[in-house]
């Protein structure tokens, strides 16, 4: 987290944020419950299942990093760690396992 | 990437991906059941969960990976945080606008001979006109 002074010195665009926190957040919403489908298709079971939504989300958030933010992940994002990396993994994984059971009853009723 | 292949490519994995979907059902409903093996198997190594063909699943994986690539290409462009180098990209776009636009055209800082010459070039355009 920057002090005080560092803020005062380079100042932050709260719209940038805020703009890239909702991209973020639209990618995630959008490929949790993609990686649900699959993840019923293949028919995972238990810890296999987060496994596969955790690797996943790190995929993802490999192309963001590399497509969306150019491998400069300072220049986009306060704390990549928590807002690129871990942002709203554990809130889009109540969508991967509302699609993951749905599709899982579907494929194999 | 370029965006334009967004589309597209999430057009496709969604088709791969349902086609997968329903490959998997029929896989699903083509295997008759057997309650006797099923009762006398334990539930962990129950057939279904294993027995999902290589092809199946590697389409699902793949048109995974397609609509995640497509998604990703087709999303917004992230914006700079920093002040400066936010500024000095919209001036850059902007062609000198940005946000100290303001601040840059104030009356102190008004060329004030190249105003005259525009005027003065201006009239001479209007005059030429009306004598034509």
């Amino acid at each position: 987290m920057p002090t005080e002074r560092e803020l005062a010195i380079s100042p932050i665009v709260q719209e940038s944020v805020q703009h890239n926190t909702r991209v973020i957040s639209n990618i995630r919403a959008l490929t949790a419950s993609l990686f649900g489908v699959a993840s019923g298709i293949l028919g995972l079971e238990s810890y296999s299942g987060f496994a596969f939504y955790l690797l996943g989300t790190f995929f993802v958030s490999i192309l963001i990093w590399a497509l969306l933010a150019n491998g400069k992940q300072g220049q986009y994002f306060q704390g990549p760690l928590s807002e690129l990396w871990a942002g709203d993994v554990l809130g889009g994984s109540m969508s991967f396992v509302l699609t993951w059971t749905l599709f899982y009853g579907l494929v194999r009723a | 990437m370029p965006s334009y292949l967004s589309r597209p490519l999430t057009v496709l994995g969604l088709l791969f991906l349902s086609h997968a979907c329903y490959s998997a059902y029929e896989h699903s409903t083509s295997i008759p059941h057997q309650p006797s093996n099923l009762a006398s198997t334990p539930i962990s190594s129950s057939p279904t969960s294993t027995s999902l063909p290589l092809d199946i699943s590697l389409e699902t994986v793949m048109s995974v990976i397609m609509i995640c690539v497509g998604l990703v290409v087709g999303a917004e462009e992230l914006k700079p945080i920093t002040w400066r180098v936010w500024a000095g990209k919209v001036e850059r776009e902007s062609g000198g606008g940005g946000p100290f636009q303001g601040l840059e055209d104030r009356l102190g800082f008004v060329d004030i001979r190249a105003k005259r010459k525009e005027f003065a070039d201006w009239v001479r355009d209007q005059d030429g006109e009306n004598q034509r």
